[in-house]
């Protein structure tokens, strides 16, 4: 079969320029907002998915794990003798302020456990065990709180509030959903640096259950012992500090706003290179009534041509945003895009030139073929 | 042998309250083997008669009969076409992507021949309008007689018995229409089609059988071309 479809879009290779160029940018567009938005929201419950807990135990409407409020630290006893809990310890996430050499100040959001490493956190570091943290006024700072703070080495020092403390590592990948800086310190270093608000208090309990334990009843027995708590599984926390961004941003508005911008410039584009296409091959589409051919057929070419700029479109929108990744990473962005949804912005993206390929269909449908014997 | 007929076709078309007869009452019938010219007047009712003979019109009233059939209101006139009828136009209408080999091909992919059988007979049709050395050449780096060639090219390929050419030479100078009617006239006799040519061309006469002529939407007797006019 003679590949007309292919041999028209290469024909005017500027005009097939133009449309290949047009659905690359909707694919990038589209690409690298919702990377980026999942990139951040993936900031946002970084830290819950990698600490080591079955349940986690908030205050009562806590909307988002960096937003916390305090309860008696003692509410852990009450969590550590139901039946299937094989570990209950308290977790405070404090707001402390830093002194930088430079004399600025910038906030820091804290995480402060006694046995770091049971909950696996940090996840990723260089310097001393982080169990060392509780030997004395010693901190661990995420790589990334450099943005803000500038650079840091480990056996540093710097001041938390009015308190010299020694950087005994530097954490990887530990982040928020706003990009302020994380750091680690023990339990009871937090709360003698804030006594006000953290002395005989606790922001969260983290529960391991034993092995076989039943999460549900667990989770059913800890809530009716700690009434003004909530309890939620290590899943629905990390969606519920998602959704909350996603909700108090209007980030997913926005998102949404691109993507939709991004189809619609994409549509428009493909459709209109099409459509002139179409309207400058008139006689001879006619001529293909003439010698026989169905409008199925024509459409079967048209939507051939919106295919191949769809997927030569895909390919140069979609090679760039992923080489360009590593670079945005440096940047201190994330870009998440996972193969599922890499696969959906495809399959996207050629139902929308197939929809735009239908804009000429009525055009095809209305040629007379008798317009062929007209001069 | 008739292959092509029209009895008391009529074609009427309405505009606003009034309503045109472009064709009444034609009685005509095209043989195996040979050449009609058609002539007349512009606007009485040429192309008119050769959409319907092609079955690309269909007639107000009357019958028309392809190939022995009867071509009734309902029949699927795509399908007679792709069987029956070679069209050759007086603008060549070929795609500008496709080199002249693949237009002709295409129109064989089109009446649902594909592949390597599509590409013989394409080439066959191209060397019968002596093409052979041209057959990768888009249209553009084609002159407008071997444009009309390679458009008769793709009307006689898969070997329709019958072939309806509207002014064919409109666009050519006397030399290269002289060609073209030429090459026709060996197609037609050599492979026992039909021509029908509508034509204003004085010189297609000499090559024709027999020439029709219309008038207002009506046959007029009969010319010999021997006689000339
Ligand atoms: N679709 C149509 N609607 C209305 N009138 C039409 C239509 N097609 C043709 N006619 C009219 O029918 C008449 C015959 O047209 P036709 O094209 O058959 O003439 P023709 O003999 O081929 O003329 P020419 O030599 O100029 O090509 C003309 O008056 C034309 O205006
Ligand atoms: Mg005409």
């Amino acid at each position: 079969m003679v590949d007309l479809a292919r041999k028209n879009l290469l024909h005017d290779k500027l005009r097939f320029t133009i449309t290949v160029l047009g659905v690359a940018f909707a694919v990038t567009l589209v690409l690298f907002q919702v990377g980026l938005f999942l990139g951040l929201l993936d900031n946002a419950s970084v830290i819950i998915e990698h600490v080591q807990a079955d349940l986690w135990i908030t205050p009562r409407n806590t909307a988002n794990v960096d937003f916390s409020k305090t309860f008696p630290e003692t509410r852990v006893h009450r969590v550590r003798s139901v039946p299937g809990v094989e570990r209950a310890d308290n977790l405070i996430v404090a707001y402390v302020d830093v002194s930088l050499p430079s004399g600025s100040q910038e906030g820091a959001l804290c995480y402060a456990v006694e046995n770091f490493k049971t909950w696996g956190l940090p996840w990723d570091w260089q310097g001393s065990d982080p169990d060392d943290l509780r030997r004395g006024p010693y901190v661990m700072i995420d790589a990334h709180s450099e943005q803000r703070f500038g650079p840091f080495e480990v056996g540093e020092y710097r001041e938390f509030l009015d308190r010299r403390m020694k950087i005994i590592g530097k954490t990887n990948g530990a982040n928020t959903f706003t990009t302020m800086p994380v750091t680690f310190m023990d339990l009871r270093t937090i709360q003698e640096l804030i006594p006000d608000r953290y002395e005989g208090q606790s922001t969260y309990i983290l529960v391991k259950l034993a092995p076989g334990a039943n999460l549900e009843a667990v989770r059913a027995e800890i809530q009716s012992r700690l009434p003004y708590n909530d309890v939620y599984t290590r899943r629905e926390w990390a969606d519920q500090s998602r959704a909350y961004w996603i909700k108090s941003t209007g980030l997913g508005f926005t998102m949404g706003l691109t993507v939709f911008l991004g189809c619609l410039v994409g549509i428009v584009i493909v459709a209109q290179t099409l459509y002139t296409s179409t309207m400058e091959h008139l006689r001879e589409f006619g001529t293909l009534k003439a010698i026989g051919g169905s409008n199925g057929f024509i459409y079967r070419i048209l939507t051939r041509q919106a295919l191949i700029s769809g997927v030569v479109g895909f390919v140069l929108g979609a090679v760039p945003v992923y080489l360009l990744r590593p670079l945005i990473a440096q940047g201190g962005m994330k870009l998440i895009i996972p193969n599922d949804f890499g696969l959906f912005v495809m399959l996207g993206t050629l139902l929308m030139c197939v929809a735009a390929s239908m804009v000429s269909f009525r055009k095809v449908a209305s040629i007379d073929p008798a317009l062929v014997f007209r001069g | 042998m008739i292959i092509a007929e029209t009895k008391g076709v009529t074609k009427s078309y309405r505009e606003g309250r009034e309503t045109f007869r472009v064709l009444d009452g034609i009685d005509f019938s095209l043989q195996r083997g040979e050449i009609v010219a058609l002539e007349g007047p512009s606007g009485s009712g040429k192309t008119t008669l050769l959409s319907i003979l092609g079955c690309i019109l269909s007639p107000t009233d009357g019958e028309i009969r392809i190939e022995g059939r009867t071509i009734g209101p309902r029949a699927d006139l795509n399908a007679v076409r792709k069987q029956s009828i070679g069209f050759v136009f007086q603008q060549y209408n070929l795609f500008p992507a496709l080199s002249a080999r693949e237009n002709v091909e295409f129109a064989l992919n089109v009446k649902g021949m594909t592949g390597g059988p599509a590409r013989r007979e394409a080439e066959r049709a191209m060397d019968l309008v002596g093409l052979t050395d041209r057959k990768e050449f888009l249209p553009r780096d084609l002159s407008g007689g071997q444009k009309q060639r390679v458009a008769i090219a793709r009307a006689l390929a898969g070997s329709p018995p019958i072939l309806l050419a509207d002014e064919p030479t409109a666009n050519l100078d006397t030399q290269n229409g002289a060609q073209i009617l030429g090459l026709f006239r060996d197609l037609v006799r050599r492979e026992n089609r039909a021509l029908l040519v509508v034509t204003h061309d004085p010189q297609v006469r000499s090559f024709a059988d027999r020439v029709v002529r219309i008038r207002d939407g009506r046959l007029l007797p009969e010319l010999d071309p021997a006689i000339g006019q």
